[in-house]
């Protein structure tokens, strides 16, 4: 592997000082929830994985479109690196969403939609993951792999719209809550910088992540091609 | 929990919930390092037996 880009090393500075101030905005910044108490601040993380879970698999999608119109190699690395970003962070929503409804739903886990849905769709990219395996020839992995990806982005807006469109518990952030809903509340001024410093900050966590993990693909693609080389020589 | 009049004291599941967040996001960092440091072994392998052959 060679040596880490300057703009990537900028990157990781940069998006370790944001980090650093989200936290501090969301731990001793943003008030403390008057009902629910200091839980909620996991809210906002919570969020902020979601969508990096969202804009993981819809990156995927977008680079298994290229994968099929192109056929470039690339964008089959780009979509691989970008899934296992995004079920590392969909994991982080579902279990800190677990434990934010425990001492407010008074349950771990209830068969609410938003809950299945998410659940269905972080299933759904373990199994890209665990599929992709199987597969031998690459070129033929790709296309399947990018099939499965643009297939598989059903699941996203399913995800994003189930509190929207079927009767819930879980609390809508954009928009009017089902009145159901349990564990609403209103986000005060210094809630909603916490809340959007979150997702600004959580998007180049992504964008870091996604980079390191690129590089860390095609070092091993390198890698594999001396060894099959090695092993034909 | 919502008749009382002072915040429920959900203290310890905050911390569970951002150790969940922090570790999640450690380990996968970790699961880089740890992959690179791997590769990087069998480049080092790799080169020694093209310099041997």
């Amino acid at each position: 592997m060679g040596p880490m880009p300057k703009a990537l090393k900028a990157l990781n500075v940069f998006t370790s000082l944001v980090f650093a101030v989200a936290l501090y905005l969301v731990l001793f910044y943003a008030p403390r929830e008057a009902v629910m108490g200091d839980v909620q601040r996991v809210f906002y993380f919570h969020v902020a994985a979601g969508w990096v879970g969202a804009l993981a698999f819809l990156v995927t999608a977008v680079a298994g479109i290229f994968v099929l119109v192109r056929g470039d190699h690339r964008w089959d690395q780009l979509a691989l690196a970008s899934v296992e970003i995004g079920v590392v962070f969909t994991m982080i929503n579902i279990v800190t969403g677990s434990i934010w409804a425990r001492p407010v739903w008074n349950t771990w886990w209830t068969w609410d939609p938003r809950l299945v849905t998410a659940s269905v769709m972080e299933l759904i990219y373990l199994a890209y993951l665990m599929l992709r395996q199987g597969i031998e020839d690459p070129d033929r992995r790709a296309r399947f792999a990018a099939v499965y990806g643009i297939v598989g982005f059903i699941s996203v807006p399913l995800t994003f719209l189930s509190i929207r469109i079927f009767r819930t518990i879980h609390p809508v952030v954009v928009g009017n809550n089902d009145p159901t809903a349990q564990g609403t509340f209103d986000m005060t001024p210094k809630m909603k910088l916490a809340f959007f410093f979150s997702l600004f900050t959580f998007t180049f966590v992504y964008i870091t992540l996604l980079w390191h993990r690129l590089r860390l693909q095609q070092f091993k693609e390198r890698i594999e091609e001396r060894k099959l080389r090695a092993l034909t020589a | 929990m919502w008749l009382q009049e002072a915040a429920a004291n959900t203290f310890d599941y905050m911390v569970l919930g951002f150790g969940v967040i922090l570790g999640s996001m450690a380990l996968f960092i970790l699961s880089i390092a740890l992959r690179v440091r791997s590769l990087r072994k069998d480049e080092a392998l790799l080169d020694e037996l093209e310099q041997s052959s």
